[in-house]
């Protein structure tokens, strides 16, 4: 029988014993899917934790090898140099560029906050015909790509754009390394999310406690800052952080509306350019002024984060 | 002052009226109740008088000032809301003192009045606590602190015990009544339970679909219902209505007829009527000697008991095919008759009963336009002319 017909016997008959330790795995899968999705999420989890994390090893294995030894490096630095985060800020003043960076995102994110809350108070809250078209403009607009828009705005920043009015011809001013011609755009183009994020918060604040704030002597304006505000606080925190971040890592802008010194604005992304100069490429102090660079907002997402997790709209209502 | 006054307000919603030429005066230090069923309208009428909505037509005074277009915080009203709405962010203390905060008094005068109020609403020593740490009824009365803190003088209450349990809404209803003799200001109070409203006001101003059907005290609401809606919204349970014709005997229907000389109470012989009696006035016939001016002996068969403790209301079948089913508020259904009897008093399911009515509290109703002929057949020479009019000049 076996003779005739290997294949059907073995497997038939002898199906447990020839089975190796990942056909007994599939298997138990089989039985208790459970354990599939388990070591589904482990893989996962380890597949992006070192598509994030080891970037920042990287970074951390060029800062501290002497710049002289950086040639076919291996996963370990060759050396352990830590005066290199002393000396990135004494090379070029890196202190400055990262303030420029926070005083960047700070004003865009209060211009962003600010415009997003009056809007999302408009979209969440009010209702009127032409809503949804509006809405859907918001949302066209802010997936126009950023650079189709660096040559017209750089032209204007830059004071070569006139207007003329009759015999009067005004031209624009020239905004060149100020942080206007960044933070403008900046706002423009990151307020979008923001307005999305709060119409959602702002939408679910009841009614009731409007009216409240109403009855109680405040404008729609007060009621808005005041209560309906300070109750979508995780999404306020949500937008604000977002935008902060999106500002902090902007490239095409930053680079373009300054002539890269500390003086002028220019953001962290150039001060790291900064540190090449025309003999050698100091890649130790890039990547330890890149470490330094992503601190602060990394700090900035794990406070937030327990800000945003925190909901404090518990026990608002009674309904 | 506290005054309040309706000129011809109305609301319009795209195509949807919610309030219809509402004319309303309310004296100072009144107790007014807004009451009708849901939708009527009666909470956009309060949110006009608040500020909170601009109405489409018509004027709004509040003392002698005209109010229409003024923001809600220019126009000295406090409110309760049905949901409370304590602001959740702030503590009971800051919550009370919202508005004084935002009118810039100084810092004693605020203690010394948040103080004062929540001592009157009985919250001394839970100043530091959150909205969340509280019960429904503290909450309430939160609410309550806020709105008496600034001393206005109106106030606007909406619906405000509806979201607490029955025993807390009883005894809530008390205190309210308590606090408005104590600070003699106008009280607008919006509520859908009659109960409510029959209770707590000095006058009762019954709504339905966007329109004032009847403002009056309550016992006169009751008892000279202005037509046949708020006849059938007031009181619980509701009356009973049987649709017949007039003829010269009095008011004929397929199985109740009083007997009355048409003439001598103003209505035509022909016209349709809907003839009204509450639960409490039909008794059996062992009680004839309770009721002084009875009606013909009524034939029927007992269906449903619903034993209430201090009372039995008993579902009566005039006809074999009836169905026990009183539901609709201001249903007509011709062929069964709600009755309150005394609990002592032996009745059972399914029994041959026979049944009177007292003809001085029947009520007529025109069929067609809803409004209230006469109210008690034998004592007409006083009912006819007061109500009357009256129904006359409230529609």
């Amino acid at each position: 029988m076996s003779n005739e017909n290997p294949g059907i016997g073995l497997g038939a008959d002898d199906a447990e014993m020839k089975r190796g330790p990942l056909g007994r795995w599939v298997n138990t899968a089989i039985k208790n899917p459970d354990r599939a999705y388990r070591s589904m999420f482990y893989v996962a989890m380890v597949f992006f934790l070192v598509t994030t994390l080891f970037p920042f090893y990287w970074l951390l294995v060029l800062a501290l090898t002497p710049n002289n030894l950086i040639s076919n490096m291996g996963l370990l630095p060759k050396g352990f140099n830590l005066t290199v985060f002393i000396e990135m800020f004494q090379r070029v003043p890196f202190h400055w560029y990262m303030f420029n960076s926070f005083v960047l995102g700070i004003t865009t994110t209060v211009l962003v906050l600010l415009i997003a809350s009056l809007a999302g108070y408009v979209f969440g809250r009010l209702r009127f015909p032409g809503k949804g078209i509006l809405m859907l403009g918001i949302l066209a607009i802010s997936y126009f790509p950023p650079a189709a828009f660096l040559i017209p705005l750089f032209e204007l920043f830059t004071g070569n754009t006139a207007i003329s009015i009759g015999s009067v011809t005004v031209s624009s001013p020239d905004l060149f390394n100020t942080p206007a011609p960044m933070v403008f755009p900046f706002s423009a183009l990151f307020l979008p999310l923001s307005i999305f994020i709060l119409t959602t918060f702002y939408g679910q604040i009841p009614d009731g406690l409007e009216d409240a704030a109403r009855v109680e002597g405040t404008t729609r304006l007060g009621a808005l800052f005041r209560v309906i505000v300070p109750l979508s606080a995780p999404g306020v925190a949500t937008a604000g952080v977002l935008t902060f971040i999106s500002v902090y890592n902007e490239f095409f802008f930053s680079f373009l509306m300054n002539n890269g010194e500390a003086g002028s604005w220019a953001p962290i992304v150039a001060g790291i350019l900064k540190y090449q100069g025309q003999f050698d490429t100091p890649f130790n102090l890039m990547a330890a002024a890149s470490i330094v660079g992503v601190l602060p907002v990394a700090i900035l997402v794990i406070i937030a984060q327990e800000r945003i997790v925190s909901g404090l709209t518990a026990g608002a209502l009674k309904e | 002052m506290g005054d309040v006054k309706l000129e011809h307000v109305s609301k319009h919603y795209g195509d949807v009226t919610a309030v219809d030429d509402m004319n309303l005066e309310i004296q100072d230090g009144e107790f007014i109740c807004l009451v009708g069923p849901s939708g009527c309208g009666k909470s956009t009428t309060m949110e006009m008088i608040a500020g909170l909505t601009i109405p489409s037509e018509g004027e709004v005074f509040i003392g002698d000032r005209e109010v229409t277009n003024l923001p809600p915080k220019d126009r000295g009203v406090a409110m309760v809301f049905q949901n409370i709405a304590l602001f959740p962010h702030m503590n009971v203390y800051d919550n009370i003192s919202f508005g004084l905060r935002l009118r810039n008094y100084d810092k004693e005068e605020i203690q010394r009045r948040v103080e004062r109020a929540a001592d009157v609403v009985q919250l001394e020593g839970m100043l530091e606590r959150m909205p969340d740490e509280m019960s429904g009824g503290q909450r309430q009365r939160v609410a309550i602190a806020r709105a008496i803190v600034r001393n206005p003088g109106v106030f606007l209450m909406d619906e405000p015990l509806a979201n607490l349990d029955a025993k807390l809404r009883v005894h809530m209803r008390t205190e309210l009544q308590r606090l408005h003799k104590e600070l003699d200001t106008t009280i607008i109070y919006v509520t859908h339970d009659q109960a409510e409203a029959m209770t707590m006001s000095d006058r009762i101003a019954v709504i339905d679909s966007g329109r004032l059907q009847q403002i009056d005290p309550p016992l006169v609401c009751y008892n000279e219902p202005a037509n046949l809606f708020v006849a059938g919204f007031i009181g619980s349970p509701s009356m009973n209505f049987l649709d017949g014709e007039v003829t010269d005997y009095g008011f004929e229907s397929t199985y109740i007829n009083v007997e009355f000389d048409p003439a001598e109470i103003g209505v035509e012989v022909g016209t349709d009527v809907t003839m009204g009696i509450r639960p409490e006035d039909v008794y059996l016939i062992e009680d004839e000697r309770q009721v002084a001016n009875p009606s013909h002996q009524i034939d029927a068969m007992t269906d449903v008991l619903e034993p209430m403790g201090d009372e039995i209301f008993v579902y009566l079948k005039l006809s074999e095919e009836a169905h026990a089913d009183l539901e609709d508020a201001t249903g007509v259904i011709n062929d069964q008759l709600l009755m309150s009897v005394s609990p002592d008093t032996d009745v059972e399911e399914d029994e041959d009963v026979t049944v009177i009515l007292d003809r001085t509290r029947v009520h007529l109703f025109d069929t067609e336009t809803g409004k209230a002929l006469s109210h008690g057949i034998e004592s007409m020479v006083q009912a006819s002319g007061a109500p009357g009019t009256e129904a006359e000049s409230d529609d």
